[in-house]
């Protein structure tokens, strides 16, 4: 206590809740007047163990955790698990089903995105772009509706192909949506970007050098903030991403605003893939008949496999081991927020607490998938 | 080289090194002078009598190819590698948390998802899942983990 007392520094405990932490993030800091000193996140209040949920769990089953690990981004989770589940099991998606993944894939990462962009602008205490962005989001969410019956979790995905086929209607619905959206999109971004109160928010703050993101194993559009160009669906493509034609958008600002601008472009990109897929997808079927619903608790994998691909947050990897039975033996997620949350001691020592609420906020935290 | 690698390839044709527990330090060394400056994931396996350590490497100068190493202890301990790759800190953490591996030389080797104070490593196949854990908080703030229900939330 008396040591407390003669201290310069004072012990402050931000979240878990509070708004401004995505969630159940706990930061201890210690600050020297307003500026934050030392940072200790402390996680795990939102932890289930879906690993272990997993291992209980036929191969079809597990799926359902995964969905509630990003629950913004429950379509790019589960895209993860597949390429990791089916390369054990050897069933092979069919072709139509590849592009349907993939236009699923990419309309979450929009709304991802989307959901990350308002969440920004709250944190940086704007709340006007909040409500542009979730009525896009919501338009996207509607659209999953109507596919797959949910909004959020959606359960889609199954192994081997999807629950059920696209329609002319849903592909004419999904058009009309992109036909509208990058206008209301570059409105809303300009909220941002020709705002000088965000720019001197974010302009210089929370600097990250490539060298120190790899060692710190930072993926996702934070690296590519910092100027390397990595890019899961273009370094291994998965589905069928090598046949279709979009670029990895990358900055060397480094900083919160590059960030940002990263993931504004990144959108654009998926715009353009969207658009390109719509107009390619196959016919064919919509499930592999190997892996049909009355077969699906047969499934049995021996080996292991790792299968890595792009979640909006970053490189999701999923590393599956089975012993020949019906049940995995062993799963293990990587999940890009936990790593990118872990470089956030580094990048917020000697700033204003005001700056390191944009410095996490700029790592885009989902704590469903910090926590699994 | 002073140690023995065995390469294999995998199930999905990655590239897979074998190596021995006590080589691990030196072998991950020479890996981050070749250029394998991403360390992705290290995760481990519960064989009940041993542990299989596995650690996926990225290099980023070869558009982010990667590689696993293998390793097996059977006595849960093994070096730490956070003086090679930072991003070791937490994983390590993890896999401690989870699974009951000790790394030597961690600078802070504490539960990360998990409260302080909670008894076993659920990963372990022999985890006990039918005895619930309760967590409370005492009046410093810090977790309480007890077996008695009426001390949860």
């Amino acid at each position: 206590m008396e040591e407390q007392l003669n201290s310069r520094y004072v012990e402050l405990n931000m979240g878990p809740q509070h708004p401004s932490t995505h969630g159940v993030l706990r930061l201890k800091l210690l600050l020297d007047g307003e500026t934050v000193k030392n940072v200790e996140p402390i996680i795990g209040y939102l932890h289930r163990n879906a690993e272990k949920i997993c291992e209980l769990d036929y191969y079809c089953d597990s799926l359902i955790y995964f969905d509630r690990m990003d629950y913004v981004a429950a379509m790019n989770m589960e895209v993860g698990y597949l390429e990791a589940a089916e390369k054990l099991l050897a069933i092979e998606p069919p072709e139509r089903v590849k592009w349907i993944r993939v236009i699923m894939a990419e309309l979450n990462r929009l709304a991802s995105h989307l959901v990350w962009a308002g969440a920004f602008g709250l944190d940086l205490g704007m709340i006007t772009p909040f409500f542009y962005f979730f009525e896009e989001r919501e338009k996207i969410l509607n659209l999953f509706t109507e596919i797959c019956g949910s909004r959020q979790e959606t359960n889609y995905m199954s192994i081997g192909g999807v629950y059920q086929d696209f329609n002319d209607k849903i592909i004419f619905k999904i058009k009309q949506f992109l036909k509208q959206f990058p206008k209301k999109m570059e409105e809303a971004y300009s909220l941002f970007i020709k705002n000088d109160i965000f720019i001197s928010r974010t302009k210089g703050i929370g600097i990250l050098e490539p060298e120190v993101a790899l060692s710190y194993g930072v993926t996702g559009p934070m690296l590519r903030a910092s100027g390397v160009p990595y890019d899961v669906r273009k370094d291994a493509p998965y589905l069928v991403y090598d046949k279709l034609n979009f670029d990895i958008p990358i900055s060397r600002g480094k900083d919160v605003l590059a960030r940002c601008i990263v993931r504004f472009e990144e959108m654009r990109q998926s715009v353009k893939i969207l658009n390109q897929a719509l107009d390619k997808i196959p016919d064919g079927p919509y499930f592999n008949p190997k892996a049909k619903k009355s077969l699906m608790i047969r499934l049995r994998g021996e080996g292991d496999v790792y299968a890595r691909t792009e979640s909006p947050k970053g490189e999701f990897g999923v590393h599956l081991v089975g012993d020949g039975t019906v049940k995995p033996y062993r799963l293990h997620v990587r999940s890009p927020a936990f790593k990118n949350l872990s470089i956030l001691p580094f990048l917020a020592r000697d700033v204003l607490i005001a700056d390191m609420v944009a410095i996490s906020g700029s790592i885009d935290l989902v704590f469903g998938e910090v926590d699994r | 080289m002073p140690y023995e690698v065995k390469e294999e390839a995998g199930k999905d044709g990655r590239k897979i090194f074998l190596i021995q527990k006590e080589n691990l330090l030196e072998l991950m060394t020479d890996l981050r002078k070749q250029g394998y400056d991403h360390l992705s994931l290290i995760t481990a396996v519960d064989f009940r009598d041993r542990i299989e350590l596995v650690y996926h490497l990225q290099k980023s100068a070869s558009n982010f190819e990667l590689l696993t190493v293998r390793t097996v202890t059977y006595d849960s301990t093994i070096d730490s590698v956070t003086s090679i790759w930072e991003s070791a800190n937490w994983d390590e953490r993890e896999q401690y948390d989870m699974m009951g591996v000790v790394f030597r030389g961690h600078p802070n080797l504490k539960r990360i998802l998990l409260p302080e104070g909670w008894v076993g490593y659920p990963l372990r196949k022999d985890y006990d899942l039918s005895k619930n854990q309760y967590v409370n908080m005492d009046d410093e703030g810090n977790d309480r983990v007890s077996f008695d229900p009426g001390d949860g939330w």
